[in-house]
């Protein structure tokens, strides 16, 4: 089998893998919450699981296709910066009940940005994943302007990121030995790709009252 | 925002795996929607569109059938099965989504990204019913043509609802270029670049230049535009259209050839690069494209009898005669359902039979097709010519004279169809026939529209009028002489006297100007004065008939 034969076959892999995944989340969806706990949190796991397998597939593909050569967003135009808090906050409280989800914009965010929704959304979710995980009970989606740029955070209450993480992205050098580099690296490519009067957008982590993950895009 | 009404509205859900249908029909049902229908095809949408009104349709991006979503909104649009009211999602992978969305020439209200979950599809949906709310109003002025109360609609949008901002800037620049006010969508387009060059404010600002003729602003925009965006087709396109305004058709062909090479699909793009191949005399490549526009038509709207004209003729000119009988019989059925295939299949088959040496068949062929144009089969002016070549060699000199003379007429102001008339005639030994006939048909439609401008200078404005409307009655294939006869007619209707007639005249005039010519840059305008004057007339009419009683 040729090098692009064989492409051919995990891309169609690839694509079959994340056709049965989406079934399996839309399955899941079709399981009500019974406040029973020890029902619900075994099914919002299963949830959780079933997402971030299929957007692990995903993250890798986008990598690969950008050390291919450069990853233009062509969907970049106006949203409602409203609506994408909003939809952040569902895609949370979809994930996982008994967290709290709170949002929060500054008065000064625009009523639209110009950004491409879904792939930001793809970035912040990566980072929800990891909150949900570590949360203790609460976690913040905010959005605010710092020089001219949209910032998105996701803010929760957990011990923080641990200091190599916080290194690694401040040097761009996300590790990849283990789960956790391969989102960070996706989310930070995806800020980049944002650019607008040749300025670029960024990801950034830190620690303040918990782990606090935000991507800026001009 | 929650969008509430639910159960009153009413969705289609196309996807080539069934379980995937049965996944949405679960999701929508949980929030209320339970008026779901459900295709497994882009044909069977078709189907179901055509009978049923659906206020939202998801398509999956890959139909399975050798179709995409993006070909199956596009062919409902254009036929208007469904209107700009009703919401079409698309679903597509992330591995192919950025290329999806560069590829839309017709943009779906929005994308969702699979993998999702049910929570988000509804915020989605919440999402687009809304904003397809606080359109309703604008949509519908579009649709019944009242471009200024859209128009208004758009800037009232802009004032109070900022999330719709730049929604209804895009729409208002659609609504600008449909009104032929070219310059302002223009400036319009200016102003959203300045908040942000997003590629479709871009490809506004080209073609809102390309139809004021500022071709080579328009060129150094697009030349940039795909560089900078290569996967945005609609970018070459358009860029092909300005380098062939100004001639350059060897540019427009690598061009077009760009664009082939991002996006093979579409079947206009490839009958563009054939027929500008054609025209570059580069008869491989012409071949080539013709074939796939065949290809890539099939099943769908956009296969017009016309392309196996456009084949055949190449095949043809190839020497290739085997070919060109084999593109026609083999799509015999197809042809044989509207009088412009029969129309062509006869006039290939007579070329054919006549370059065999078989005159007796061609003579047959001809007679068949002067039969078919006769009932109503159109000739664009290539077939037309087609036909005078088969008749001259089967025999049949009157009958080509007379098609000579009716291309000629049309054709009074194109350089290249006339030499091209001539030397079908010089092959024949016949030139000294065919100069007279062109110079008599050619003479007599420009001296009309000349003395038509004339007398309308002159402030005869009756008198030219008439002399246009002769001239149109003599080329009425030819745009820009059934433009400027409109033109003139308005002229004299603004003069506020009630010509119901001239009216109606005008309308039919334009009409088929439209049907001829529907991206000429003076269309629009035309359009829009003439809306107004009828307007004008109706009102006057009801003022009168309220005197009276």
């Amino acid at each position: 089998m040729s090098s692009l034969e064989q492409q051919d076959l995990y891309a169609a892999l690839l694509h079959e893998m994340k056709n049965h995944l989406v079934l399996m989340s839309i399955t899941l969806d079709r399981v009500p919450h019974t406040d029973d706990h020890d029902h619900d949190e075994p099914l919002d796991e299963a949830r959780l699981l079933c997402q971030r397998t299929s957007e692990r597939l995903m993250q890798a593909l986008f990598i690969y296709k950008n050390e291919q050569g450069g990853t233009p967003l062509n969907a970049v135009d106006a949203y409602s910066t409203e609506d994408f808090i909003q939809e952040m906050a569902v895609q949370a409280r979809s994930l996982r009940s008994q967290l709290r989800v709170e949002t929060d914009m500054a008065e000064d965010v625009p009523a639209i940005w110009f950004f491409d929704r879904n792939m930001l959304e793809m970035a912040l979710i990566n980072a929800l994943h990891n909150s949900i995980g570590y949360a203790r009970e609460r976690i913040r989606i905010a959005a605010r302007m710092d020089d001219g740029m949209l910032c998105i955070a996701i803010v929760d209450d957990s011990d923080g990121y641990p200091p190599h993480i916080l290194q690694s992205v401040e040097d761009d050098t996300p590790l990849t030995s283990n789960g956790t580099g391969l989102g960070l690296r996706f989310s930070s490519l995806i800020a980049k790709s944002h650019i607008n009067k040749g300025r670029k957008g960024f990801l950034r982590l830190r620690n303040e009252g918990g782990a606090v993950f935000e991507i800026c895009v001009p | 925002m929650i969008f509430s009404d639910y159960k009153t509205k009413k969705a289609l859900v196309v996807d080539d795996y069934p379980s995937m249908r049965s996944a949405f029909k679960m999701a929508l049902a949980s929030f209320g929607m339970t008026k779901v229908d459900l295709a497994a095809t882009s044909s069977e949408a078709v189907i179901r569109v055509k009978s049923g009104n659906y206020d939202v349709i998801i398509s999956d991006y890959n139909l399975g059938d050798g179709r995409d979503g993006q070909q199956l909104l596009e062919e409902m649009r254009h036929k208007n099965l469904i209107g700009l009211e009703t919401a079409f999602l698309m679903v597509t992978a992330e591995s192919i989504y950025e290329r999806v969305v560069a590829a839309a020439e017709l943009a779906p209200d929005d994308y969702l990204i699979k993998p999702f979950n049910g929570e988000i599809l509804r915020t989605r949906l919440d999402a687009i019913l809304l904003k397809k709310e606080a359109f309703r109003k604008v949509y519908r002025s579009f649709a019944h043509e009242d471009l200024e109360s859209a128009l208004a609609g758009c800037d009232d949008i802009m004032n109070t609802c900022p999330k719709y901002v730049v929604d209804a800037l895009r729409f208002k620049g659609e609504v600008l270029v449909a009104m032929g006010d070219f310059e302002g969508a223009e400036v319009l387009y200016k102003e959203v670049i300045a908040l942000r060059a997003v590629p479709w404010s871009r490809l506004g600002l080209a073609k809102a230049l390309h139809l004021q003729r500022k071709d080579e602003l328009a060129e150094n925009l697009l030349t940039d535009i795909v560089e900078q965006s290569p996967e945005l087709v609609a970018g070459y396109d358009l860029l092909a259209d300005v380098q062939l305004t100004q001639n350059k058709t060897k540019e427009a062909q690598s061009t077009l050839h760009r664009g082939v090479a991002v996006s093979a699909k579409s079947p206009r793009r490839q009958r563009k690069l054939g027929e500008v191949a054609y025209q570059n005399s580069d008869l491989k490549n012409a071949e080539a494209a013709f074939k796939s526009a065949i290809d890539k038509g099939r099943n769908s709207i956009f296969l017009a009898a016309n392309d196996f004209a456009n084949l055949a003729r190449v095949h043809i000119e190839q020497n290739n005669t085997q070919a060109a009988s084999e593109v026609i019989l083999g799509n015999r059925k197809l042809l044989q359902e509207s009088s412009e295939g029969r129309l062509i299949a006869a006039v290939m088959l007579g070329q054919v039979a006549a370059r065999s040496g078989q005159g007796e068949d061609a003579m047959n062929y001809m007679r068949e097709a002067i039969k078919a144009k006769a009932q109503g089969g159109h000739a664009d002016p290539l077939l037309a010519l087609d036909m005078v070549d088969g008749c001259l060699k089967s025999g049949l000199e009157s009958e080509a004279n007379e098609l000579l003379a009716e291309v000629a007429r049309n054709a009074h102001d194109s350089v290249s169809l006339l030499e091209k008339a001539k030397s079908i005639y010089q092959a024949a030994g016949k030139e000294a026939a065919a100069a007279q006939i062109m110079q008599q048909a050619t003479e007599q439609v420009a001296q009309l529209a000349k003395e038509g401008v004339l007398l309308m200078q002159r402030g005869d404005l009756q008198g030219g009028v008439q002399k246009m409307l002769l001239a149109a009655r003599e080329a009425p294939r030819n745009p820009r002489v059934l433009m400027n006869t409109v033109w003139a007619v308005l002229r004299v209707l603004e003069q506020g006297e009630d010509h119901g007639q001239l009216l109606s005249q005008a309308k039919r005039l334009l009409d088929d100007a439209a049907w001829l010519a529907p991206e000429h840059p003076r269309l629009a305008g035309l359009q829009t004065s003439l809306r107004h004057i009828e307007v004008q007339v109706s009102a006057k009419r009801m003022a009168s008939f309220f005197n009276f009683s």
